[in-house]
């Protein structure tokens, strides 16, 4: 057997790595945390998150992978559908893993253990939920000392939220610039004056910020800290967390099927071919591309296991997340990704957080109504969109827009048209060297058309 | 601070954590003699938190 290698992003923390190994995720445990681990086991705290569908549940194997003599045991977690990152959330799932934190921080002090760190990057959205996934995070608590991580949870959550919240949702595309945080000395110059009058604001960022400044890092004796005091900064995080709502805002996109031009007739019609189409092929993940506010991803969801709902408005994404919280849909992932832009690879040596490209392999993708808008609106020619959606899936559910719809004839308005190949002829026809073509129907009494593709081989 | 951990708890966090723990403290203070009073004078009683609105 081949040695195993650390995964590209799990290399700061000595008490075990992450590794892959013949298609699935393992832990490894190392020696210098096994009374960690084991005061996890034992405390009870392991068994009551895994209950509570809060922690990822694991089966430990007494096999060293690695072949290390740093090993003690590895794990082989329950897997991730898809993986996602902070930057790719909305605020209000952002908001759900602060709060997921914050309670597994308290439950964590309760049975004698405490955060070691305090990252989104320990988090993922499973059936729905934000789950924690690392089972490496805790460690025991010595109730004299303060939260080690205080300074990064403040960084890496409180922060980006504060800054959807006073200013606009799209910032939390900043976690992509600073994976590690956004630095306080940052936040307190975006942050508008009036957010210095909120006592918990003044308390946690500018404070902070000033203490941190000024302190020297050589201060030797200290006053010990109380486990009193800890709990009363989690609990005032908590409640600070949970009173943080965005402002409600209209946006081009969030209001895209209320319009007129878009009648009942049309989305109707559109959607019992899509529906027709999904009892007809069985497939497990599905990719609604430019999912507005998910009114295809939602009936999606009823015919595979994983819908993962991508747009480029943050409105939209938050409301469906927040939709399918409310209803209990839990298959559908919804994420602010602009496939134009889709999020790319970084960390170091562009290795940790792979893009989203290279992450996405589904069984169907859905892209409705879109194809106007990356062909004349961001002016990508067609065999590129037809290319790109063939590495991604093996069926296509695509709806073709001509320039006699409204929605183009609008678009072409105020610009030149070089788009002299953009007519259903030349779609069907590039679209046919990378998929063939099943079926073609006609939406409603718009000009639009609906393709069912299969790729090709 | 805690010198085994693995990350860089930041220069001033104990500081701050001690300040913020002391000002909630006072707050809480406060708000408990603050409840005492109101419930003094026939004020509404005080209603125990809601219970996590399941968020």
């Amino acid at each position: 057997m081949n040695k195993v290698r650390n995964h590209p992003a799990s290399y700061r923390d000595p008490s075990g790595f992450v590794f892959l190994y013949e298609g699935k995720y393992y832990r490894q445990v190392n020696q210098c945390y096994k009374d960690d681990y084991q005061a996890l086991k034992q405390s009870g705290l392991y068994n009551q998150l895994v209950k509570e569908k809060k922690l990822i549940p694991h089966i430990e194997l007494d096999k060293n992978f690695s072949q290390s003599d740093e090993w003690y045991c590895t794990l082989l977690p329950e897997q991730i559908t898809f993986l996602s990152w902070p930057y790719e959330w909305c605020f209000s799932q952002l908001k759900d893993a602060a709060l997921l934190t914050l309670y597994i921080l308290k439950e964590a002090i309760q049975h004698g253990m405490i955060l070691k760190d305090a990252t989104p990057f320990n988090i993922q959205f499973k059936n729905g939920r934000p789950v924690f996934i690392d089972t490496l995070s805790f460690e025991k608590y010595d109730d004299t000392q303060p939260w080690v991580a205080y300074r990064q949870f403040t960084e890496s959550f409180i922060v980006p939220l504060l800054l959807c919240v006073y200013r606009s949702p799209e910032m939390l595309k900043l976690l992509q610039a600073y994976p590690d945080g956004i630095p306080l000395k940052l936040a307190s110059k975006w942050l508008p004056l009036r957010s210095r009058f909120n006592l918990n604001v003044f308390l946690h960022i500018f404070l902070q910020n000033k203490v941190s400044e000024k302190s020297n890092r050589n201060s030797a004796a200290q006053p010990a800290f109380s486990r009193k005091k800890l709990l009363s900064i989690a609990n005032n995080l908590l409640s600070f967390v949970s009173g943080m709502q965005l402002k409600p805002i209209r946006t081009i996109w969030n209001n895209y099927y209320d319009e007129t031009v878009l009648n009942e007739k049309y989305v109707n019609d559109k959607r019992s071919v899509v529906e027709g189409w999904l009892k007809e092929i069985p497939v497990k993940t599905i990719l609604d591309a430019g999912t507005n506010t998910g009114l295809f991803a939602k009936a999606a969801a009823t015919h595979a296991e994983t819908v993962i709902a991508i747009d480029s408005d943050a409105d939209c994404i938050n409301s469906l997340y927040v939709h399918c919280k409310q209803t209990g849909n839990t298959c559908i992932l919804p994420l602010l990704i602009d496939i134009c832009q889709p999020t790319p690879s970084t960390g170091w040596h562009n290795e940790e957080r792979s893009a989203f490209i290279s992450r996405c392999r589904v069984d169907m993708v859905l892209a409705l109504a879109i194809i106007h808008h990356l062909v004349i609106g961001k002016n990508v020619p067609l065999q590129q969109v037809a290319e790109t959606l063939s590495t991604l899936t093996d069926y296509l559910v695509i709806e073709f827009v001509p320039k006699e719809d409204v929605k183009v004839k609008q678009m072409l308005l105020q610009r030149k048209d070089i788009f002299p190949h953009y007519t259903v002829k030349a779609f069907e026809d590039i679209f046919s060297s990378s998929f063939e073509i099943l079926q073609k129907i006609k939406v409603g009494e718009t000009e639009r058309s609906l393709f069912l593709m299969k790729k090709k081989n | 601070m805690n010198i085994t951990a693995y990350i860089d708890p930041g220069s001033g966090s104990y500081l701050v954590q001690m300040i913020i723990a002391g000002i909630l403290g006072i707050a809480f203070y406060f708000k408990t003699i603050w409840a005492t009073i109101k419930s003094f004078f026939g004020g509404r009683k005080e209603i125990p938190k809601d219970k996590e609105k399941n968020e």
